[in-house]
């Protein structure tokens, strides 16, 4: 820990290292290496799935609900299709729709903030009422019954869920261009002359970097989480193999009368799995951002007695 | 002869564990400081930042981090307090010795009132309860000077001056023998540091308080304490009374120290008097009002108009930030603009900049009316004016080096045919401020320490060749020992540029040893104009002598006198 | 104060107002099939048909719709159902009666379990104590709802009730009888919501204390020789509570998407069930209604947050 707690003319020590030296020092706490892994195995597996699936995922080939064998690791659904095959697919789908949703939700979310943050006045004030109306209405209800009205179809999935996902990434973006407005670089380039694009694509973007990451990392979680709530309610596309379509199916389909936990537990574990990488990476960035996180003043271990062993400079 | 000090620092070392590298060695902060303080005594810890001091003070009531070893003795009242660590240490704070930290800003928990957190150390330590603790709140709060009624007020509606009165009096509450501050008077205005500092020399006389200060201003120590130690790289460099410090300083860096520290006493008589006749900046009777500025100035500033001591009688609420401000700046001229906080002089130098509309009056410069034109029309001639701001840590882009900056003006007003044109020219620049464009130019503003940071940005804001150059506080967060060069940079550049410049200053010694022509402001008003040389010694207005003798001059004799 | 109080109520009317608008531009305006089908109501009469063209306008502007729209919201008005031919209103409050103790009881219980792992995690950062327990809370948070749910019916299938609210064959039961049915039932819905939820606040709540302890008032705190306890409880969690409730706050909606999935593995007859047979069924009165009624209830929750934040944040009277 610096040596000073806090000092008049020494910045921060952190100071030296900006946002993306903080992102580099993030991305290498074990926390965010395990979230890395779990992401590119999942990333992996579901790029290669289509090689690496044992069975079809159209054609049956064991019997409804077979339980796990050798044969099918992971057993059989309620049609009779091996569910490894099914969450190998799956993984692919979901990947894909989450990753969809949430680049969608955080472009929408950066350009709200940005513009907003930067602008200040009355651009700020509409945006920011538009952004707090859609904050405090529950996001899953106005899904469903977007879902419900457009009809399902993964498309619409995709676009329901990014275009209702934006807003706190715009609260939080907002508030962070706001406070780099006030940096001192920035008002210099505007004392200089600069037009607002030169501003804001050289001095302000390239500072959002690790946030945008962090978010989008994040915003990947709730997209994958909502999609297979969507999915449970009916509102997915039912032809689509998804881990959440699974999940439904399973359910619809008596999985858990028959106590057939093999049709449920493998999508569940993977969504899981997955959304805790993803956390643990975006997370670790969020907390690497925030210097406050940095020192705590109460803590369970405390500061050590060392015993003189002479006198002097070289003392021990 | 083994007196009972009432601290006494014997051999205090402390260790830090390195934090990201588990293999490499402890850094030693603190090495063998010992200290003795005795009760009624002020003793101030003298050092600029990194230098270990905060670390000592912390060490002696035991609240380092849990990073930290500590070797020695802390004795108080001649029993060693920290040799059972943290666990035995708790018994003894407040009771026997208390602190006042930096930046009382955030001193206090903000959800509960002042009275309620004083009150909480009197029942903890059992001192007072119920009706008898809320008296003795009372009389804490009346002993540091603020009005009644205070108790019941929540942090954030005193002043800065004000909590930090009201931390004192939680830091006395239970009576200690020694009391700790460290920078109490940083973040505080001039005048209310004297006041601040008085109640401090007071409070130690009246109770026999043994004080320990720390503090890089050694006009503060020279007001308020009797003895200092000169602290560097974690060792005592040089101990004695304030006054053979100052005038007979042993240690070649106690003297450096005092060199750096502008006087009062060391005016300049301008010799030249510049004998242009058209001004390069003309403004007369400018005048901004509240509703003009930008919510956040506006929103800062209230807290000192509603909430500063009434001591002044009723304050007539000012309409203007600024009114019948006029002034000129000629050629090679350096002109201070000097004022306490909220006074305007800001407001003021974002007008000239065109930053902030402004309700009437006319700034000139160069010849050229620029109040009313628009942000099309100001393109052009924001290559005559440039600022150079306070914080010298942010005012490079963290992400482009060094060279890059510079270079940006030029990009942006399309100076130089291609980029090895500009480079020259941003290399040219970054030679007249003092440094070497080979070694520097191609490095992070991180590699740079704060003073080479801020000569930087003087070179970006030169390359442009611009005739006015404002400062806002160029050197406040600069160390003692770097302020004088860059001073001198400026000093340096408006005689060979021929530029003019304002700067703002809140120090009146940096300005009279620096300006052709001083300016006090109060309130948005000119209080007061002339040569530093009439402003020091025969000041005409009331309020300039009030800021004169609230500066704390380095001579421990100016204050014996007051 | 008058300033904070008045903006966050004008804010909550403003919103639902929103809400409202977003409703009716959903079911009217946007292509799709919903246009018509408020009048659609299978095997209805022609009359009946007739009647209800009238009442909602369809035949009129849009601007004229929207706001007889907004008359008949007044009125109380929200629609017939098309599956029991009964107003909506009466069966969303029927419904919402039955999610209320459920979800009240799960998530102050959320909320509760939240805290307490969240201060334990952070006054023990970096112990195995936190690790352990952030590393469990992440994973709830990970799981979907409706895997725990399915999980904890297979788990105690047959030892606690797994369908609806109460006992359908129960005769004449006492009243503290019929409680302990209810109870019974809500045991698996309560518990599967509890640890959906509690996951959240629980990093929520360490969030925040973190960054309260890293602030200065605790340093002085501990100068001032205040026990660890009295920092924790008195200054650390009083001024986490703070930026905690907001941040519940905008986790309503977990709440909300955690309550209709529970209620629809549970068979809860509740106002998430009637969503989804809404859903189902393609009941547009019964969806435009429960979309109402939990916004309308979301908003006020979110004002009854704000509050509490201006009761315990005396700097916000300014």
């Amino acid at each position: 820990m610096s040596e000073e707690i806090t000092v008049t003319t020494r910045p921060d020590v952190e100071r030296r290292r900006g946002v993306w030296g903080a992102l580099r020092t993030a991305v290498a706490t074990p926390p965010a290496i395990i979230g890395l892994i779990v992401i590119g195995l999942f990333l992996l597996v579901s790029v290669f799935s289509p090689l690496i699936k044992p069975y079809s995922t159209s054609v049956p080939s064991c019997e409804v609900f077979e339980p796990p064998s050798g044969r099918h690791w992971l057993g059989c659904d309620d049609g009779g299709v091996d569910m490894l095959s099914l969450v190998l697919q799956g993984g692919q789908v979901s990947m894909f729709v989450g990753f969809t949703a949430a680049v969608i939700a955080i472009a929408i979310g950066a350009i709200f903030g940005v513009l907003s943050g930067y602008f200040g006045g009355w651009v700020d004030t509409v945006l920011m009422r538009i952004t707090d109306y859609f904050m405090v209405i529950p996001q899953i209800v106005l899904m469903i019954v977007v879902a419900a009205v457009w009809g399902p179809s993964l498309n619409h999935v995709i676009m329901v869920i990014g275009f209702l996902m934006w807003t706190s990434t715009a609260r939080v973006v907002r508030a962070q261009v706001k406070s780099l407005r006030e940096r001192v670089y920035v008002r210099r380039a505007v004392s200089i002359g600069a037009s607002h694009t030169r501003i804001i694509l050289t001095h302000i973007v390239p500072q959002l970097g690790p946030l945008l990451i962090a978010n989008t990392v994040l915003a990947i979680t709730l997209a994958i989480f909502n999609e297979t709530a969507l999915a449970f309610l009916g509102l997915s596309d039912p032809t689509a193999v998804t881990w959440g379509t699974i999940m439904e199916h399973a359910f619809e389909r008596g999985a858990i009368s028959t106590g057939a936990w093999w049709a449920i537990v493998p999508a569940g574990l993977c969504v899981a799995a997955l959304i805790v990488g993803c956390y643990l990476v975006g997370n670790s960035i969020e907390d690497g951002l925030n210097p406050r996180l940095r020192s705590s003043y109460l803590s369970t271990k405390s500061w050590r007695m060392r015993p003189l062993v002479g006198r002097g400079g070289d003392a021990l | 002869m083994t007196e009972r000090h009432a601290l006494e620092l014997v051999n205090l070392n402390v260790w830090f564990d390195p934090r990201d590298h588990h293999g490499d060695k402890p850094a030693h902060t603190v090495k063998d400081v010992s200290l003795k303080v005795a009760a009624g005594e002020r003793v101030g810890l003298v050092g600029e930042s990194g230098c270990g001091k905060t670390t000592t003070i912390l060490a002696a009531i035991g609240l380092l981090p849990a990073s930290a070893t500590v070797g020695g003795e802390v004795r108080i009242d001649g029993k060693n307090v920290i040799e059972n660590g943290e666990a035995g240490m708790r018994s003894h704070r407040w009771t026997d010795i208390a602190m006042v930290f930096q930046g009382a800003m955030s001193a206090f928990n903000p959800v509960k009132t002042v009275g309620w957190q004083i009150r909480e150390a009197l029942e903890v330590h059992g001192i007072a309860r119920g009706r008898i603790a809320v008296e003795r709140t009372r009389e804490l709060l009346d002993l540091v000077g603020l009005p009644s009624g205070s108790d019941a007020k929540y942090p954030h509606q005193l002043s800065g001056g004000m909590k930090q009165r009201a931390v004192i009096a939680m830091a006395l509450s239970c009576e200690p023998k020694v009391l700790l501050a460290d920078e109490p008077t940083t973040a505080l205005d001039v005048v209310v540091q004297d006041q601040v500092l008085r109640l401090l020399v007071r409070l130690s006389m009246d109770l026999g308080l043994a004080l320990v200060l720390v503090t890089h201003d050694l006009g503060v120590v020279a007001q308020a304490c009797t003895r200092a130690a000169v602290m560097r790289d974690g060792e005592i460099v040089e101990e004695g009374s304030v006054d053979d410090l100052y005038r007979r300083p042993a240690h070649p860096y106690t003297r450096k120290l005092f060199e750096s520290t502008p006087n009062l006493d060391d005016v300049r008589r301008t010799i030249e008097s510049p004998g242009q006749t058209t001004p390069l900046l003309d403004v007369e009777d400018l005048r901004v009002t509240y509703g003009d500025l930008a919510r956040t100035t506006r929103r800062r500033r209230w807290p000192f108009v509603t909430a500063s001591t009434k001591v002044q009688g009723p304050v007539a609420a000012p309409t203007d930030a600024v009114a019948n401000v006029s002034m000129a700046v000629a050629e090679g001229e350096l002109v201070a603009l000097v004022g306490q906080s909220g006074c305007g002089k800001t407001t003021t130098l974002q007008a000239i900049l065109g930053m902030q509309p402004v309700r009437s009056g006319s700034i000139r410069i160069d010849g050229v009316e620029i109040t009313g034109l628009g942000a099309r029309a100001w393109r052009p001639l924001r290559r005559n004016v440039q600022m150079i701001y306070q914080d010298p840590y942010e005012a490079l882009d963290g992400r482009l080096r060094v060279i890059d900056t510079v270079m940006e003006p030029l990009v942006v007003h399309r100076i130089g045919n291609d980029r090895r044109e500009r480079r020259a020219l941003a290399a040219e620049s970054l030679a007249d401020v003092g440094l070497d464009p080979d070694v520097l130019a191609g490095r992070y503003p991180h590699e740079l320490s704060g003073g080479q940071r801020q000569r930087a940005a003087i070179a970006a804001s030169l390359v442009l060749r611009p005739r006015l150059l404002l400062a806002d506080e160029p050197v406040s967060m600069l160390d003692v020992s770097v302020r004088t060069g860059v001073l001198e940079l400026l000093d340096r550049l408006r005689r060979e540029h021929r530029m003019g410049i304002l700067m703002i200053t809140h120090d009146l010694s940096t300005a009279a040893a620096y300006a052709d022509r001083i300016i006090v402001m109060r309130e948005g008003r000119i209080v007061e104009a002339g040569e530093p040389w009439q402003i020091v010694h025969e000041p005409a207005d009331d309020y300039t002598r009030k800021l004169l003798a609230s500066v704390p001059s380095p001579d421990p004799q100016h204050h014996r006198a007051s | 104060m008058r300033g904070y109080l008045w903006k966050r109520s004008l804010f909550a009317v403003v919103t639902i107002f929103v809400a409202l608008t977003v409703n009716f531009v959903l079911f009217r305006v946007l292509p799709g099939d919903a246009v018509t089908r408020v009048s659609r109501i299978p095997n209805a009469s022609p009359a009946l048909k007739h009647a209800l063209e009238v009442e909602f306008g369809l035949d009129k502007s849009l601007w004229e719709q929207y706001v007889l729209y907004l008359q008949q919201l007044c009125r109380g008005n929200l629609g017939v159902s098309f599956t029991n031919r009964q107003p909506v209103l009466g069966n969303l409050l029927e419904a919402f009666g039955n999610t209320l103790p459920m979800v009240t009881v799960g998530t102050v219980i959320a909320i509760a379990v939240g805290v307490a792992v969240g201060v334990y995690a952070a006054v023990r950062r970096n112990t195995l104590g936190d690790h352990v327990s952030t590393g469990v809370a992440v994973a709830f948070y990970a799981f979907p709802t409706q895997f725990l749910g399915m999980m904890l019916l297979i788990l105690f299938a047959g030892v606690l009730p797994s369908v609806g609210m109460s006992d359908p064959f129960a005769v004449a039961m006492s009243p503290s009888e019929q409680f302990a049915d209810v109870v019974r039932h809500m045991t698996l819905p309560v518990l599967t919501l509890v640890l959906t939820l509690y996951a959240e606040n629980a990093l929520i709540v360490r969030s925040a204390m973190l960054e309260t302890l890293g602030e200065d008032y605790i340093l002085t705190a501990r100068a001032k020789g205040l026990s660890r306890r009295r920092i924790i409880w008195r200054y650390a969690l009083r001024n986490a509570a703070l930026p905690t409730i907001t941040q519940v706050a905008l986790s309503l909606g977990a709440v909300v998407s955690g309550s209709i999935l529970v209620e629809v593995i549970f068979s809860w007859p509740g106002i998430g069930r009637a969503l989804y047979d809404a859903v189902l069924q393609r009941d547009y009165p019964m969806l435009q209604g429960g979309f109402l009624v939990i916004t309308v209830t979301v908003v006020v929750l979110n004002y009854l947050a704000d509050l509490l934040y201006f009761r315990l944040d005396p700097r916000v009277a300014q």
